[in-house]
């Protein structure tokens, strides 16, 4: 099973993908000339690229940019037509007064897989008090969080709120809750590779391409910036492949993740192995 | 006169050939012109317009050799970010694969119908799929 864990569910089509909003997502996340996306050129791209099923993430940014990237309840849709190829996340604003109640309902009624959330494009800090109820709904439900960490391309977000140490305290306060610092917190790759040596609650994804071509970057980040050996050796129970899509270039990256010097079953873990250990929680590894 | 019609190709691989004479034939049929030029023209940088004898043993070494030409691994300046797309520009070999098929083709219309050679296919030539793709098709006679 191979799982692209990072897909914006923003682009997809669906009832709420009109006009007005697609230019709203595109000023929102500076895609600018990306269209509406349809499920089944989703489905031929991931043929292409030989990957399974899709990782569908929302954002709500109700109160700071009044819309959204995708709502809980389109994912659940797509998620309900095509349940052998989406796997559906939540999002909500933290900054709602009723975020608790959004999101028992997402897990509850709207049976999603876990939550997203990208604090400089919600303006929050991860360590923020009012966030503990948040994560706090998600230990009750058994539910991951994906958050975006590093670098955001997107207009108007400021990337202090997502460096890969803001998200330090979280990992110690719960060590039960199973967290994705998204794009390796690039370029904070080590400090990434740090807290996952010392928390294993803490996860990442490989969704990173901002200068060169995958195979470049990656050698340049996984090979050079960082020991050669430390993912295969160390971390690689906490990787898991993932594109960024539309963004960034799933069957390029793929093809340079497959091509890493890493030991097959390496590999097989952070393709898809790691993503199901993300989702359902389970063993740790030493 | 002129008749102008868009035909949209759904490619499902990443470079592949796609024969399109049959589709270009029938705009051609039911657009009203006897005698005149028939202009087929992608609207896309990393596709292709070519003419070629429609046989899997030449689109495969018309694709290979490309490959060869412009292999994937090459270095090229063309792979940074682009800030008016807000997406990495990941498709060098794509825009370069392009410029030597080029971007169309023409034919005599004659008769009503395109005149092709017993040999000829049309190709879109496909080196940044899978996509939508457009062709446009331009007519001009009487």
């Amino acid at each position: 099973m191979i799982i692209d864990m990072h897909v914006s569910a923003a682009f997809i089509e669906g009832e709420d993908l009109n006009e007005k909003q697609l230019q709203y997502c595109q000023k929102q996340t500076g895609l600018y000339k990306t269209e509406e996306l349809e499920v089944e050129y989703l489905k031929t791209l991931t043929r292409v690229s030989k990957v399974d099923k899709l990782c569908l993430l929302p954002l709500d940014l109700k109160t700071i940019h009044k819309g959204n990237l995708g709502s809980n309840e389109k994912v659940a849709k797509l998620v309900e037509n095509n349940p052998d190829f989406f796997i559906g996340f939540a999002s909500v604003d933290p900054h709602r007064e009723d975020a608790v109640e959004i999101l028992e309902e997402a897990f509850e009624k709207l049976k999603l897989s876990g939550l997203k959330l990208h604090p400089s494009h919600q303006k929050f800090y991860p360590n923020d008090e009012y966030m503990d109820k948040i994560y706090e709904v998600c230990l009750k439900y058994n539910k991951p969080i994906i958050f975006h960490s590093g670098m955001s391309p997107r207009p108007q977000v400021l990337t202090k709120y997502s460096h890969p140490l803001q998200f330090e305290e979280v990992a110690a306060k719960y060590p039960n809750l199973r967290i994705c610092l998204s794009h390796f917190g690039w370029p904070w790759v080590k400090e990434v590779c740090m807290l996952m040596l010392k928390y294993k609650n803490v996860y990442t994804d490989t969704s990173f391409l901002y200068f060169d071509n995958p195979k470049e970057i990656y050698h340049q980040f996984f090979e050079v910036e960082i020991g050669p050996h430390w993912i295969d050796r160390s971390l690689r129970h906490q990787v898991m492949f993932a594109s960024d899509e539309p963004r960034l270039e799933q069957h390029r990256m793929i093809a340079a993740i497959r091509n890493m010097d890493w030991r097959e079953s390496t590999k097989k873990m952070i393709l898809g192995e790691n993503a199901i250990a993300f989702l359902q929680g389970g063993t740790t590894y030493d | 006169m002129t008749k102008y019609e868009e035909i949209t190709f759904s490619t499902d691989i990443y470079n592949i050939l796609v024969p399109i004479g049959k589709e270009v034939a029938e705009v051609v049929n039911h657009s009203g012109i006897n005698s005149g030029v028939a202009y087929i023209i992608t609207k896309h940088t990393t596709t292709g317009i070519t003419v070629n004898e429609k046989l899997e043993c030449l689109e495969d070494d018309i694709l290979e050799n490309l490959g060869s030409i412009f292999p994937e691994d090459e270095t090229y300046y063309h792979a940074r970010f682009l800030k008016s797309y807000g997406a990495m520009a990941g498709n060098p070999t794509g825009h370069l694969k392009a410029m030597v098929t080029g971007n169309h083709a023409v034919f005599p219309v004659v008769n009503g119908k395109i005149a092709l050679g017993k040999a000829q296919e049309i190709y879109l030539a496909e080196f940044d799929g899978p996509q939508n793709r457009t062709v446009m098709i331009s007519i001009l006679g009487e």
